[in-house]
């Protein structure tokens, strides 16, 4: 049983405010993911948590106990650097059973931990080796194991996958959610990567200047983000969010832009005319031949197999993007008409606050 | 005529071994000479066309050096006196290279392992948590920049009142101090070179700090300690101003003893000087030798991967 608690969490490096009166809980067993651009104070939040960081202020709870003045080795956690930081001048074996040692866990106890581990990693085969004879997927591994060995409560991931090529990480990020599986234990995952936020997490914790901006299972996030921000950093590719101008139209609303003008449904009439942004995922997007008026001609044609993305030009810097079915056929410079349906559409004001029907 | 890309590689690889050569000669040849003139006999030491390789090796020089052996013969080579007609006796009576030999080896082991122990704690602490700001850090390696001489009169004045003049203490304290700037700086860079997250790693798996230091840090920067350990090794062994002016009678070392068979009344007497020399110079040799597998990886500074 454990459960993290962080109250009023706070931290300044001088006059920068890196986390900013944070409150979160953890419950036991679960996936977090914190996620947010580089600087948004995941990774401060936590090395807070891990004890490598004196908060300014605010508490750090684990199962009910104040943390803030234990020492990282007294507080019942295992982290996994995005550095691997295994010791070179250690063996695979050595490393693994270090927190053993550290623990003073009999020898015959630690042979049986380390071939245990060892199997549930799949490095049995690596052991006698040198981590620097091993590769970026074997060391993230071997650290994995280093963590597992010792039984923490709550493991901490700092960006573990961030240094492996893209195959590896999807490789590694079936592994880490196989090990949570398995081994039900709280796991604290903090990453830039949309992409293993929203496959790994029970829940996500979006996080921006030091402030989390939206918590909730990845689909609640995918399908409802609370802002532009959020709207843009989770999707691949990204929501197509286009700058523009909403007016009254008698009763109704429609938004202009250089490149679109879309009538918002009727259920936003009560919103306040101005500046703002509409959204649509690319997925939502319906393609379908025209030759008529308010064609567009295709801009370039990516074929991907399974789908198709389809880029238009706008005089944004993004082109417009739009994914239909990899057996529909399209060739550059061909028109075609866009319709966006109303249940998908996305709009934000000009703070980037997401506006409600 | 066009050459291959491995051809231009192999041309490149042997002139640049060629160069390595003649540089290695360069670098060597004093040494050689030292070498060469400590088995000389005296009428070769400068004798013109030099002799590069004696024909009449003898180990008179370190006889009359390290055994105080004086007897000496026309045969050996000896000048006769102009004066009175008689062979030249040296007064090695007076020249006690042993004792030189010891203090040298307690003092320059002493200073050189209290800065290397205190260098590296210092900088630890100033790699891990900044207990010396960057300027303090260059003021630091500034203390190094002032001229000995300018520190003698001072210190001579000082360690008079104190007692430590002409004392192996006296000596020692000053080599510490004078070298700690260069233990500091030197193993700081290498101390940089250890990432924190191994440290962090370490601790968080249930590692106290000393145990961090000692089975993680310690283990990554002993190479850098050893190199730093004969960098500094090599200065105060061989360190001349001060040794001579802060003592007197009693606490000899080897630099001042190799400068006592020069410039006295007999004229200067080279191979002496270079058997007294090839002494010196032995036990860095053998210290290096015995630390060499540490040297490559530590005065590379860490620019070869571990």
């Amino acid at each position: 049983m454990s459960r993290i608690e962080l109250k009023d969490l706070r931290k300044e490096f001088g006059n920068t405010v890196a986390v900013n009166d944070l409150n979160l809980t953890i419950e036991d067993g679960e996936f977090i993911v914190l996620v947010g651009p580089s600087g948004c104070g995941k990774t401060t939040t936590l090395r807070m948590i891990a004890g490598f960081e004196d908060p300014t202020s605010g508490q750090i709870e684990l199962d009910g106990k104040i943390v803030n003045d234990l020492e990282p080795r007294d507080r019942d956690l295992g982290m996994v650097f995005q550095s691997h930081a295994l010791f070179p001048h250690k063996n695979v074996a050595d490393n693994i059973v270090f927190g053993l040692r550290m623990q003073n866990v009999g020898k015959e106890e630690q042979l049986k931990k380390l071939h245990e581990v060892s199997e549930l990693v799949r490095i049995s085969h690596l052991l006698t080796k040198m981590p620097g004879q091993c590769s970026g997927g074997e060391s993230q591994r071997i650290a994995l194991a280093r963590t597992l060995v010792t039984e923490p409560s709550n493991f901490l991931l700092d960006e573990p996958l961030s240094s492996l090529d893209a195959k590896l990480r999807r490789e590694l990020r079936a592994e880490c959610d196989r090990l949570h599986a398995e081994l039900q234990k709280t796991f604290v995952y903090v990453t830039h990567d949309q992409e293993e936020a929203m496959t790994l997490a029970d829940r996500i914790v979006v996080m921006d200047l030091g402030e989390i901006v939206q918590m909730g299972s990845p689909i609640d996030i995918y399908s409802d983000p609370v802002s532009y921000f959020v709207a843009d950093f989770f999707g691949n590719p990204a929501m197509n969010l286009i700058e523009g101008e909403f007016f009254k139209e008698g009763d109704g609303i429609e938004f202009r832009s250089d490149s679109f003008n879309v009538s918002v449904p009727a259920s936003y009439n009560n919103m306040t005319p101005g500046k703002g942004t509409f959204g649509i995922r690319p997925e939502n997007v319906n393609v379908s031949s025209s030759k008529g008026d308010g064609s567009r001609k295709i801009g370039l044609v990516e074929p991907l197999g399974k789908d198709t993305l389809l880029y238009f030009e706008t005089t944004a810097t993004r082109p417009f993007v739009a994914i239909v079915d990899g057996t529909e056929s399209y060739s550059a410079g061909e028109p075609v008409e866009l319709t966006f349906p109303d249940e998908n559409m996305f709009l934000f004001d000009s703070n980037g606050d997401r506006i409600r029907s | 005529m066009a050459m291959t890309l491995s051809q231009k590689r192999q041309t490149f690889s042997v002139f640049r071994y060629a160069i390595l050569t003649v540089w290695l000669c360069i670098v060597a040849f004093p040494m050689f000479w030292m070498v060469g003139t400590s088995f000389k006999p005296d009428r070769e030491w400068f004798s013109w066309p030099p002799v590069y390789i004696t024909e009449n090796a003898t180990l008179r020089n370190y006889a009359i050096v390290w055994a105080n052996i004086n007897e000496y013969t026309k045969a050996d080579g000896a000048h006769i006196d102009p004066k009175t007609g008689e062979l030249s006796q040296y007064t090695q009576s007076l020249q006690r290279p042993w004792t030189a030999l010891r203090n040298s080896t307690i003092i320059a082991g002493l200073a050189t392992t209290l800065a290397v122990i205190f260098g590296s704690v210092l900088a630890y602490g100033v790699s891990r948590h900044q207990i010396l700001s960057e300027s303090r850090m260059f003021q630091l390696l500034m203390l190094r920049m002032v001229p000995p001489i300018v520190l003698i009169a001072p210190i001579s004045l000082w360690y008079r009142q104190i007692g430590l003049l002409d004392t192996i203490t006296g000596l020692v304290i000053l080599y510490f101090l004078t070298s700690l700037p260069y233990a500091v700086w030197m193993s700081k860079s290498f101390i940089d070179e250890v990432p924190r997250e191994m440290e962090q790693a370490a601790e968080i798996l249930g590692a106290s700090r000393w145990r961090t230091i000692w089975e993680v840090v310690l283990p990554l920067v002993r190479s850098g300690l050893v190199a730093t350990f004969l960098f500094i090794l090599i200065l105060t062994w061989s360190e001349y101003l001060l040794a001579l002016l802060l003592s007197k009678a009693e606490v000899l070392t080897l630099p001042v003893e190799l400068s006592k068979y020069q410039g006295s009344t007999e004229g200067r007497v080279y191979g002496r000087q270079a058997a007294l020399s090839v002494g010196i110079t032995i036990p860095l040799v053998f210290v290096g030798l015995i630390i060499r597998k540490h040297l490559a990886r530590g005065f590379s500074f860490g620019m070869v991967r571990r």
